[in-house]
């Protein structure tokens, strides 16, 4: 961006089509209070294409972490593009261990900014075959007068018309993106989708912002496979053993039938020299089987070959 | 010549011990911990097979497949070829079942249960039960 003012007015006489925007645009109710601004969003004004790294700085300094535009540049910017790809914000956030959680419905993103959550949100301000891509920061909302309010370029506290709004962001297929610290659960989190976005914080090496992502959702959803096998996996990245150990112990007592528990438990037993009982969860691991039967079986080799 | 052997044999010595410390912890990383994202993708597929497998061991469920002249363990081999999208699916479609606990209810449920799993493996091929599911040629 960000020459679009022209164009978005252009845009917003011809294009609007009056019929969808009720449907899509949920009414206040109980659960959506009709209006809601998050007061403790900082703006930082943005340099020219350079909306991406303002908005995730935005975002970063909402969620308790200190963040500059510039700093952040090398990382999400890509010059050639004269913008942020989508990926590079969500990978950006991981590595400054924030949960990146996406949103993708008008519901799901007010519900988000009720519960005092911004939004990160990619519009597309140009035309479909004349795109002209650009982030910006809900920040909050006022159903009565129909209004989104959102840090966007230079203007903090920006009232669009939801109509516009919605125009621009069903041109993007509704990219939205939570940057929440992993101790909070996105108010609309669904379950696979939140401990995926935990896994994240794995893959970029983010593991004490992982630990706390995965108590995060266990607190909500007890049952979680994935989140007690992640806790275990995440204690054993940062060397905390008898952590580890804990949680793959409590995933062995809760999923009796999972080998991936059994497997993951007899490991860290094993290289805490508790040669027996090591032994004794690879074994089980075997016996319950699955597609990974093969890698419990090496677990069992190995244990059964001696100590570490 | 014996001069040379002399020089390379404590060279060759450190040379073994060094090739070694580079193995042995790649050994003890090969067969190290599941990765979560492994678990999460081959989980939901791995419980669904078990939970339909649980409710074939159930005595009313094994009566009802023997009724259709299929017994048990076949009923198992056939889940087991299911992948893992269709054992969810499978086990979405029976988690469907009206389960009544009276004795009439569990008599429906049972023949409701057999027919559902074995509709399902009908239509992908695996068994020919029913002459009305139309089979792919594979």
């Amino acid at each position: 961006m960000c020459f679009a003012f022209l164009l978005h007015v252009a845009i917003s006489l011809t294009l609007t089509a009056c019929g969808t925007l009720q449907e899509k645009w949920p009414q206040p109710s109980e659960r959506l209070p009709a209006r809601h601004e998050i007061a403790s969003v900082p703006f930082y004004p943005q340099k020219a294409f350079q909306c991406g790294p303002a908005t995730l700085a935005m975002a970063l300094a909402w969620s308790g972490i200190p963040a500059d535009p510039n700093t952040l540049a090398p990382e999400v910017f890509t010059p050639s593009r004269k913008g942020s790809l989508q990926s590079a914000m969500i990978a950006a956030a991981r590595r400054h261990g924030r949960i990146a959680y996406s949103i993708s419905s008008p519901d799901a993103m007010l519900r988000e900014v009720s519960a005092g959550h911004p939004v990160v949100v990619l519009q597309n301000l140009g035309l479909s075959w004349k795109p002209v891509w650009h982030y910006a920061l809900v920040v909050g909302y006022d159903l009565n007068q129909g209004v989104l309010i959102l840090h966007s370029g230079n203007t903090p506290r920006n009232r669009l018309s939801l109509r516009v709004f919605e125009n621009t962001w069903t041109r993007s297929d509704h990219w939205g993106l939570l940057v929440l610290p992993p101790t909070r659960l996105p108010a609309t989190a669904i379950q696979h989708a939140f401990v995926s976005a935990v896994v994240g914080l794995e893959k970029a090496g983010q593991w004490q912002a992982a630990v706390e992502g995965y108590k995060t959702a266990l607190a909500c959803w007890p049952d979680s496979l994935g989140a007690h096998i992640g806790l275990g996996n995440s204690y054993y990245a940062l060397g905390d053993k008898g952590m580890a150990e804990a949680a793959f112990r409590e995933a062995t007592r809760r999923f009796p039938t999972n080998g991936s528990a059994f497997n993951n438990l007899a490991q860290v037993l094993w290289e805490q020299e508790k040669q027996h009982e090591a032994l004794e969860a690879a074994r089980k691991a075997v016996e319950l089987g699955g597609p990974l039967v093969n890698t419990y079986r090496k677990t069992l080799e190995q244990i059964q070959a001696g100590k570490p | 010549m014996s001069t040379l052997r002399q020089t390379v044999k404590p060279v060759s010595v450190v040379v073994i011990i060094f090739m070694l410390s580079l193995v042995v912890p790649y050994q003890s990383c090969l067969a190290a911990l599941i990765g979560t994202e492994t678990v999460l993708d081959t989980a939901p597929g791995h419980e669904a097979r078990q939970q339909v497998k649980q409710i074939l061991d159930r005595e009313d469920i094994r009566k009802a497949l023997r009724e259709q002249g299929i017994n048990a363990e076949e009923a198992k081999a056939r889940v087991d070829a299911l992948s893992d999208s269709e054992a969810t699916r499978l086990a979405e479609k029976l988690n469907q079942l009206p389960a009544g606990g009276d004795a009439l209810g569990t008599i429906v449920f049972a023949a409701l249960f057999v027919f559902v799993v074995l509709l399902v493996t009908d239509i992908l091929g695996y068994t020919d039960i029913f002459s009305f599911v139309k089979k792919h040629p594979r």
